[in-house]
C-alpha cells in the first residue's frame, strides 16, 4: 500500500525518495514566496472592493496583465540599443510608478463606466457588467497588441553578478528578492494608511456600513474611487513585479492571475485586507509544495482542496471576521 | 408547359456539353488547400509560394508535354467548414489532378472522405497527426513524419547523441505534447532505458512559471531536460528559469522552440547550447535546396520551415502527373497511383522519399538543431534507424 502510494507520487525515485523531496523545500519555500507575494497583491484589489460594495470586480485579472503590458512598455521605452539609459533602480521604479498610475486610472474609468450605473441594481447585474469588462479589457488588448507574449529583457537591466546567488543550495534571484520586498513595502504602506489616516479612517467607515458612513458626511462616491484606484494600482504592480520576474506577459495571463487572486482573498477572508495578503503567501506555497509532492497538475487540486476544506469549517475565510445577518 | 420542356432541354444540353468541352485538356491544374488567411496565413502563404516555385520551374522547362500547369489556391481560413467547401470545389473541377495539403491536421481531418470519394490525391507537408493515415484512406500522402515517429527519434537523439543516462521529461498536458513524451519515454525504454532513469511531469501552458517544478527536476538531477512544450515564449521560460535554478542539464526543446526571436532572443542567452527538434530541415545546410532557396527569397522574401517540404511535395505531384501522362493515362487514378509509388524520390530534405503503404513517409524524419549565438545550427537527422 505505502508502496503504492509512493509510486503514485514518484514512480522515478521510490528508493530513498523522503531525501529527494526534502532537498527541495527550500528552495520550494523561495518559490512559493515570491508567487505568494504576487497572488497577495491581486487579492487586495478584489477584497478592498468585495469589503466596500460587495461585489467581486472580476476585470481585476484584466487590470493586473494591463499592468504587466504598461510595464513593457515604460522597460521597453528606457532599455536603448546598448542597456538601460537610466539606472536599473530607475528604470524599475519608473516601470512600477508609470504602471500603478494608468492601472490606477484605469480601474476608476471602470469603476465610473461600469459599475457605478449599476450601484443600486441587484448583485447579479454588476456580476454580469464585470465580466463584461473583464471579456472587453482582454479582447482590446488582443486586437491591439496581438497574441504574441511580450518579453522583458531583463539581464541586460540587472549586472550578472547580482542576478543570481547561492545560499547553500538555495538560488535567489534580485527579481524573487525585488518582488517579495516591493510587496512587502506595498502591503505596509497600505496597512499605515487605512490605520493611521483619516482616508483610511473614512474607508474602514465606509466598508462597515455605508450608509450610515454618508450620513456621518463621508463622501461615499469618493471612497469607492479611491478603493478602486489603490486596488487596481496594486494590482497593476502586481502585474509590473511578475513581468520582471517571469520575464514576459501576453494579452491571457489576466485570467488565471485573476482567478488565483480571487482565491486568495477568499481563503484569506474576503473583505479583509490582512486576510488577502495572508491568503496569497499561503496559496503561493501550498501550490510550490504540492508541486514536490504530486505530479504538478495537482498543484490547483490541492490548492482548491485545501479551499473547500477552509470554506467548509470556516466559511468566513481564514481570517475573516463572522458577520452576523442584518435584519 | 413546352416552354418548360424547352428551357429543360437546353440546361440538360449545357450540362452535358461543357464536360465535353474540358475534356480536351490544354492545362492542368493542380489545388491546393490550406489557411491562406487568418492567424496561420504566414506559415501557409509560404506553403503555396513555394509549390509556385517547383510550378515555376516545371513551366518554364515547357510544363508537362506543352501543357501549363496551373496553381489553385483554395483558402479555408482554419476553419474545418470551408475546407470541406475546399474540398468539393476542386473535386467538381476535373481539370484539377492533384491537391497539396490541407496543412492542418484538423482541416485535413475534415476532407479526408471527401478527396477520397473523388479520387484526388491529398500529399499534406505539414499535418502531422497519426490518425489521419490510419483510416484507410489511400489519396493521403505526407512529406512530414507523423508525431509518434518524433518520439521515437528523440529517444534515438537522447541516448546516441548526447549519449543521456537520466532524462527528465517535462510535458505540457496537451494532445500533441502527450504523444510527443509519451512515444520518446517508451522509445528510452525501448532503448535500455528504466523507470528509474526517466522522471516524468507535467507543466501548464502559459503559466509563466514553472520553478516549483523545475525545483524537482534539479533534485533528479538529470543529464538531459526534455521540454516538451508547444509555444517559443513557453519553453523560453523554462530555459531561463532551469539555467536560473543552476539546474546543469543539457536542455532539449520542441519544434516550438526553433523561433529566433521567441526562444533564443527571449531567454538571453539562457538558451545557448540547447537542442531542440524540428519536422523540417535547415535548407540552407542542404546542396541540393540551394536553387529552391534563392528563388524563393528573391521573389517573396524570408523562408522558415514550412516551404520546403512544400516544395519536395509539389514536385512529387507533378512527377506523379508527368508519369501519368506518359502513360497516355492522364487521370486521376493514375497520379493517385503514381504518387503511392514514389520511392527514393530525390529532391531538397536532405533524405530520399519514400512512402510506406499507409501514404507516411518512410522512417519519418526528425532534424536536431542546436543553438548557437543567435542561430539553430543544423546537427543531424534521424530517420528511425
Amino acid at each position: 500500500m505505502i508502496h503504492g502510494i509512493r509510486t503514485f507520487l514518484y514512480p522515478a525515485c521510490s528508493g530513498n525518495d523522503m531525501d529527494f523531496y526534502l532537498q527541495q523545500l527550500p528552495q520550494q519555500l523561495v518559490n512559493g514566496l515570491t508567487l505568494g507575494g504576487v497572488y497577495a497583491l491581486i487579492a487586495i484589489g478584489y477584497t478592498m472592493v468585495y469589503g466596500i460594495l460587495s461585489m467581486l470586480n472580476f476585470a481585476h485579472g484584466e487590470i493586473y496583465m494591463i499592468g504587466g503590458f504598461v510595464g513593457w512598455w515604460v522597460l521597453h521605452l528606457l532599455i536603448g540599443e546598448s542597456g538601460p539609459v537610466l539606472h536599473v533602480s530607475l528604470v524599475i521604479s519608473l516601470m512600477l510608478i508609470i504602471a500603478m498610475g494608468m492601472t490606477g486610472l484605469l480601474g476608476i474609468a471602470v469603476e465610473r463606466f461600469a459599475y457605478r450605473p449599476l450601484r443600486k441594481a441587484p448583485r447579479m447585474n454588476l456580476l454580469l457588467s464585470a465580466l463584461g469588462v473583464s471579456i472587453f479589457l482582454q479582447n482590446l488588448v488582443l486586437h491591439h497588441q496581438g497574441a504574441k507574449a511580450r518579453f522583458f529583457l531583463v539581464s541586460s537591466l540587472i549586472p550578472e553578478s547580482l542576478r543570481l546567488f547561492q545560499v547553500g543550495e538555495v538560488v535567489f534571484s534580485f527579481m524573487r528578492i525585488l518582488v517579495i520586498v516591493v510587496a512587502f513595502l506595498l502591503m505596509t504602506g497600505l496597512t499605515f494608511m487605512i490605520k493611521r489616516t483619516k482616508v483610511g479612517k473614512a474607508m474602514r467607515a465606509t466598508a462597515q456600513d455605508i450608509e450610515a458612513a454618508s450620513f456621518m458626511g463621508i463622501d461615499v462616491d469618493r471612497m469607492i474611487v479611491f478603493v478602486f484606484l489603490i486596488g487596481s494600482a496594486l494590482g497593476g504592480a502586481a502585474g509590473t513585479l511578475v513581468g520582471l520576474l517571469f520575464t514576459q506577459v501576453d494579452y491571457y495571463v489576466g485570467f488565471q492571475a485573476g482567478l488565483k487572486g480571487f482565491t486568495a482573498a477568499v481563503l484569506g477572508g474576503i473583505g479583509n485586507i490582512y486576510g488577502a495578503m495572508f491568503g496569497g503567501i499561503l496559496l503561493g506555497l501550498l501550490e510550490s509544495i504540492a508541486t514536490t509532492f504530486f505530479p504538478a497538475t495537482y498543484k490547483d487540486v490541492v490548492a482548491f482542496v485545501v479551499l473547500i476544506l477552509v470554506l467548509i469549517f470556516r466559511p468566513w475565510g481564514l481570517m475573516g471576521e463572522k458577520v452576523p445577518e442584518k435584519v | 408547359m413546352k416552354k418548360f420542356i424547352c428551357i429543360g432541354l437546353l440546361i440538360a444540353g449545357l450540362a452535358f456539353s461543357f464536360p465535353e468541352l474540358g475534356y480536351t485538356q490544354k492545362v492542368i491544374r493542380v489545388g491546393n488547400a490550406g489557411a491562406f488567411t487568418g492567424d496561420a496565413a504566414a506559415p501557409c502563404m509560404e506553403i503555396f509560394n513555394s509549390a509556385q516555385v517547383a510550378i515555376d520551374e516545371w513551366n518554364a522547362k515547357g510544363g508537362i508535354k506543352g501543357m501549363k500547369i496551373e496553381h489553385l489556391m483554395g483558402d479555408d481560413a482554419m476553419d474545418p467548414a470551408q475546407a470541406v467547401s475546399v474540398a468539393h470545389k476542386f473535386c467538381a473541377d476535373s481539370s484539377i489532378l492533384g491537391v497539396i495539403g490541407p496543412p492542418m491536421s484538423h482541416t485535413a481531418q475534415a476532407t479526408l472522405k471527401i478527396y477520397n470519394g473523388c479520387d484526388l490525391v491529398n500529399i499534406t507537408t505539414a499535418a502531422s497527426k497519426p490518425d489521419l493515415t490510419e483510416q484507410g484512406f489511400k489519396n493521403f500522402f505526407r512529406v512530414n513524419a507523423r508525431n509518434d515517429v518524433h518520439g521515437w527519434n528523440c529517444a534515438l537523439f537522447i541516448t546516441r547523441n548526447l549519449k543521456a543516462k537520466r532524462i527528465a521529461i517535462l510535458n505540457e498536458k496537451v494532445a500533441y505534447c502527450e504523444s510527443i513524451a509519451g512515444e520518446t519515454i517508451k522509445g528510452l525504454k525501448k532503448l535500455g532505458l528504466t523507470d528509474k532513469d526517466i522522471m516524468q511531469d507535467t507543466i501548464v501552458g502559459g503559466a509563466k512559471d514553472f520553478s516549483p517544478v523545475l525545483t524537482k527536476v534539479k533534485a533528479f538531477n538529470p543529464d538531459v531536460l526534455f521540454f516538451v512544450a508547444t509555444t517559443a515564449p513557453d519553453q523560453a521560460i523554462g530555459v531561463r528559469q532551469a539555467r536560473d535554478l543552476g539546474i546543469k542539464a543539457v536542455f532539449f526543446g520542441t519544434e516550438g522552440a526553433r523561433d529566433k526571436k521567441d526562444f533564443i532572443g527571449a531567454a538571453e542567452g539562457a538558451a545557448e547550447g540547447a537542442y531542440v527538434y524540428h519536422f523540417a530541415p535547415d535548407v540552407y545546410a542542404i546542396p541540393e535546396a540551394s536553387g529552391y532557396t534563392k528563388k524563393f527569397e528573391s521573389k517573396y522574401g524570408s523562408l522558415s520551415g514550412f516551404g520546403p517540404p512544400a516544395y519536395e511535395a509539389m514536385n512529387i505531384l507533378l512527377t506523379a502527373i508527368d508519369r501519368a501522362e506518359k502513360a497516355g493515362k492522364l487521370n486521376r487514378k493514375e497520379v493517385l497511383k503514381n504518387v503511392a509509388e514514389t520511392k527514393n524520390f530525390k529532391g531538397i530534405l536532405g533524405f530520399p522519399v519514400t512512402f510506406d503503404p499507409k501514404g507516411d513517409l518512410e522512417g519519418g524524419a526528425t532534424y536536431f538543431f542546436q543553438v548557437m549565438g543567435k542561430e539553430f545550427k543544423y546537427i543531424t537527422v534521424m530517420t528511425g534507424k
